[in-house]
């Protein structure tokens, strides 16, 4: 079975015993309190997430791994990390996904360093996930938080080429 | 008055179901095999986006504010740092999806550097690190995971240094 399943049951088992717990020790109008909020917010959040998973959805069919490999085995050098990292921020996904995508660039001889970055924005950045970013942590987080992303995914990337 | 804001609280979730709908039109097979991605996705995370709307709620109603902005706060230091480096590489899924949940906890007095290094911790993937080896191989799997802790964490700091 998929870590998901797994790690998610754990989650919501922990959080159903922190609601035991309050629930025994009596504070039963604070857990009211808290499930009436947790059902708007499951259902907010549902429809929030479903739409970023459709553009994501999208983006995967109208716009191939395959394709972004072969595109990103045509820079090298400085502009190759620039461009991985790039292309990192726009495609998302779990970071699992990417690991293998690094691996064929590894084998068609891109440099670690491209590598490192496109790993490093895929999950760091998204370009996708940005809206929701800004509704949730403001403007000034998420347009600090991207561009540090981005500046540190480019000293990795250099730290990597360095050091392998 | 109320619809405006209910237009403008969703037009991102607006825009892309317009969207959807042009290329429906334009490929009906990739946007119906997109859609039913999508679904897949969702169902495969429902318990965990299930589990987050329970916690934060929880979080919120029940722990003082004070408690929260000690814990993980912005003079929380080296403490804060490594609690939210470490539930950003414990948890599952994508970042995006704890968006709405690190909110609930900035407005409880979470600081913003401590959330900073928490997103940046979510490259680092304890339970993928086998496979990530076996792709990868294991030097670069090895130094990309280690480069990123370092720099994260200064870099949450920095970050949050302006917030």
């Amino acid at each position: 079975m998929n870590t998901n399943l797994i790690e998610g049951v754990v989650l919501l088992a922990v959080v159903l015993v922190l609601y035991t717990v309050y629930f025994v020790k009596g504070a039963k109008g604070k857990l009211k309190d808290a499930s009436k909020k947790s059902v708007k917010m499951f259902i907010q959040n549902s429809i929030r997430l479903f739409a970023i998973f459709t553009i994501i959805a999208i983006l995967e069919k109208f716009l191939s791994t395959k394709a972004v490999s072969t595109f990103l085995l045509k820079f090298s050098g400085f502009r190759g990390i620039i461009v991985g990292a790039l292309a990192g921020s726009v495609m998302m996904g779990p970071a699992a996904t990417s690991y293998p995508l690094g691996q064929y660039l590894l084998s068609h001889n891109a440099s670690v360093s491209l590598v490192s970055a496109f790993l490093f924005t895929w999950v760091g950045i998204g370009v996708v996930s940005i809206p929701l970013e800004f509704k949730s942590l403001g403007k000034k987080f998420t347009l600090l938080r991207n561009s540090f992303t981005f500046i540190a995914a480019i000293l990795i990337a250099l730290l990597m080429g360095v050091l392998i | 008055m109320k619809q405006k804001q209910i237009l403008k609280d969703w037009a991102i979730e607006i825009i892309i179901f317009v969207i959807v709908i042009v290329l429906a039109f334009l490929n009906p097979s990739k946007v119906s095999s997109a859609l039913l991605s999508a679904t897949k996705t969702y169902l495969n995370l429902f318990i965990v986006i299930v589990a987050i709307a329970l916690l934060a709620s929880f979080i919120v109603v029940t722990i003082p504010k004070q408690t929260i902005g000690k814990i993980i706060g912005k003079q929380s230091g080296i403490k804060g740092i490594l609690i939210g480096a470490t539930f950003g590489t414990l948890m599952i899924g994508p970042a995006y999806m704890f968006f709405p949940f690190f909110k609930e906890l900035r407005g409880k007095g979470a600081g913003a550097n401590i959330i900073a290094t928490t997103i940046g911790a979510w490259a680092i993937k304890i339970a993928w690190i086998p496979f990530a080896i076996t792709v990868l191989g294991w030097k670069v799997t090895f130094f990309f995971q280690w480069i990123d802790i370092c720099i994260f964490d200064s870099f949450g700091n920095f970050c949050g240094g302006f917030l």
